[in-house]
């Protein structure tokens, strides 16, 4: 148990790297040593987690026994813990994926390549979530940022090398505002970790007004412009759209929640609860998560991609997320996180399901999507489970995490988000319902007797974890009411 | 306004303005190597803030010496975590100048308006 924190950075860091040299000797392994890997990470994140429930204490664990106040430590929070849970899992389910996919989208040699930054994305990951050292969050940061322009890049044409441009120039500003205030932070509270920073912070917040709104609002756009908050996703649509699908699932899925991940630590671990329920910063986010749940539908609304459309997607169900941190209420940041994971898996599964459909039939445009329902019967029934939980039909995980998120704004008294909610998710049935409405209704070029229900004709990897994430959704969106009173217990200890 | 705290902050100051104009650059202008060279100077304002308030007037470098002991010594942490901070900015402008590269070879340019009428 003792240093089981640190081999899930380990783990996967080192096989990244084997990768190329894997890739030269024997290109086919790749993509199974990259599940193998993904899957003992889950194995570990889930015993981790497994052994959490309950006791609900944090594992600390110095790294190279250099002890806390000056050394970089790791801490398993249960929050973390769950996020580890989420990242190792989707891998899992995503690499599978890859494995048939991947050769149809990027070219052969640069396979090998693809999955160093595939594993490179996943270790910086966990290791932002896990974490404890401010520091030492910029540097996996940056990895994060990096692997995942790589990710986008690794499609080798011009439209993704220009995305991949954009997306690295913006993600460099962001690390930037995030780095000066991390500065701030040290100059105000003299640590970088982030228990003994918080305790600080505590004792002189009131000593430095000035420096800390400067700093909280680096830190609000430095992570903005990463995690695509509304008036900075500039760069958002362009990099999902144009990366391979399982670059996309990884990307829209979890890359940019774990940033969302890392301001719920700083403001709860650092700033603490009581400072961010005073702090303007709140109303900010709360105007901007509005205005990204309405302008993100809107534009989706209008693209005709489909991948662009989920990645506009992506922008708006992101303004979900950030108005419950905005709502800070408890339960509203349960509905912030609850809606945070399952989004991970409905953009999973959506971003999964265009990769089939364009692997099968070729098709690309969401006007051309008819009679999928009838020659992939699977992929569109999970394509439609997980449209159902965008918009937030009930039995489904989308349901529960809006419905909270409009109780929760009647609770914290701004009562009239409840109609932003309410707008924005018309405006998703108004952008997933045609394309539904195509799968199963729209027969103008076959006749009727040709509409037969046949078998998906994708391989077997490749169905299953689309099957399996949309069942993840119905499972979240039904026996997730019995994970709520967990969640709760552990987002209230995380508030502290 | 309280002139005499800026001129004590005047490193503050700079870092701040250079890195206004670091973002400046990458933002305004179109011609993508320029964009790198902005990037480069937000990223080196960031360093000289980090310097500037690790140093203290009158310290040394942080070298235990039982012979001659200091009262000052320098923080060294903040000049540690800026080597690290060079490395990452290192890697991240090479890795820009590589996809520009790219960029040359799918375009032919790499003025940025251009990209948009190629489209």
């Amino acid at each position: 148990m003792a240093k089981v924190p640190l081999y899930l950075i380990l783990g996967g860091l080192i096989p990244s790297f084997a990768m190329p040299v894997l890739a030269r000797w024997k290109r086919k392994a790749c993509a199974p040593l990259a599940v193998i890997v993904c899957g003992s990470l889950f194995a570990l994140a889930l015993y981790l987690s497994g052994g959490m429930v309950g006791k609900l204490q944090p594992i600390y664990q110095a790294v190279a026994d250099w002890s806390p106040p000056w050394g970089i430590e790791i801490a398993i929070e249960p929050v973390s813990a769950l996020m580890a849970v989420l990242i190792t899992g989707l891998y899992l389910l995503i690499a599978l994926f890859s494995c048939r996919s991947l050769k149809k989208e990027i070219s052969v040699d640069s396979i090998g390549w693809y999955y160093v930054e595939f594993l490179l994305c996943m270790t910086a990951m966990l290791g932002l979530v896990i974490t404890h050292d401010i520091f030492n969050m910029y540097v996996f940061i940056e990895v994060v940022g990096i692997s995942a322009v790589a990710l986008v890049v690794s499609k080798g044409d011009r439209y993704s090398t220009e995305a991949s441009l954009k997306y690295l120039i913006l993600a460099t500003i962001g690390s930037g505002f995030v780095l000066l205030a991390i500065g701030m932070l040290y100059m105000i509270t003299g640590h970088l970790n982030m228990r003994f920073a918080g305790e600080v912070f505590a004792q002189n917040a009131g000593q430095y007004p000035y420096m800390i709104w400067v700093m909280m609002t680096l830190f609000v756009v430095g992570f903005g412009i990463k995690s695509a908050l509304f008036p900075l996703h500039l760069w958002l649509p362009d990099a999902h759209a144009s990366a391979p699908s399982p670059s996309s699932a990884i990307l829209s899925g979890l890359v940019v929640k774990v940033y969302i991940i890392a301001l719920f630590k700083l403001f709860f671990i650092v700033f603490g609860n009581e400072f961010y329920q005073q702090s303007n910063i709140r109303i900010l986010l709360l105007i901007l998560g509005g205005a990204a749940m309405l302008f993100g539908s809107f534009f989706a609304f209008v693209q005709l991609d489909l991948k662009r459309r989920l990645a506009y997607s992506t922008v708006a169900q992101l303004g979900y997320i950030y108005l419950g941190l905005g709502l800070a209420t408890p339960w509203a940041i349960v509905a912030a996180f609850y809606h945070l994971v399952v989004h991970a898996l409905m953009k999973t599964c959506l971003f999964l399901c265009a990769g089939a459909i364009s692997y099968q039939t070729g098709r690309k445009k969401v006007t051309g999507l008819q009679n999928i329902g009838y020659t992939m019967p699977l992929t569109a029934a999970s394509f439609t489970v997980a449209a159902f939980s965008m918009v937030g039909l009930p039995l489904t995980g989308g349901f529960i995490s809006k419905y909270l998120l409009a109780v929760e704004s009647m609770g914290a008294h701004y009562p009239y988000f409840i109609a932003l909610l309410v707008l924005s998710g018309l405006l998703n049935a108004a952008y997933y319902f045609p394309i539904i409405w195509q799968f199963y209704f729209v027969n103008e070029k076959d006749p009727p007797e040709r509409r037969v229900l046949q078998k998906d004709k994708i391989p077997f990897t490749m169905q299953l974890p689309i099957v399996v994430t949309a069942a993840g959704i119905i499972v979240l969106g039904t026996a997730g009411v019995a994970a709520y009173g967990y969640l709760q217990q552990i987002v209230v200890h995380f508030l502290g | 306004m309280n002139w005499g705290a800026l001129i004590a902050n005047f490193p503050y100051l700079v870092s701040v303005v250079v890195f206004g104009i670091g973002i400046i650059i990458v933002l305004t202008q179109s011609n993508l190597l320029k964009k790198v060279i902005g990037l480069n100077i937000m990223t080196s304002a960031v360093f000289l803030f980090y310097i500037a308030f690790g140093n203290i007037e009158g310290g040394v470098a942080p070298i235990l010496d039982p012979a001659a002991p200091a009262e000052l010594y320098i923080n060294p942490l903040p000049s540690g975590l800026i080597l690290t901070g060079i490395v990452v900015g290192f890697s991240t402008s090479a890795f820009a100048l590589a996809l520009i590269v790219k960029m040359y070879a799918h375009y032919g340019t790499i003025n940025a308006p251009d990209f948009m009428k190629m489209r």
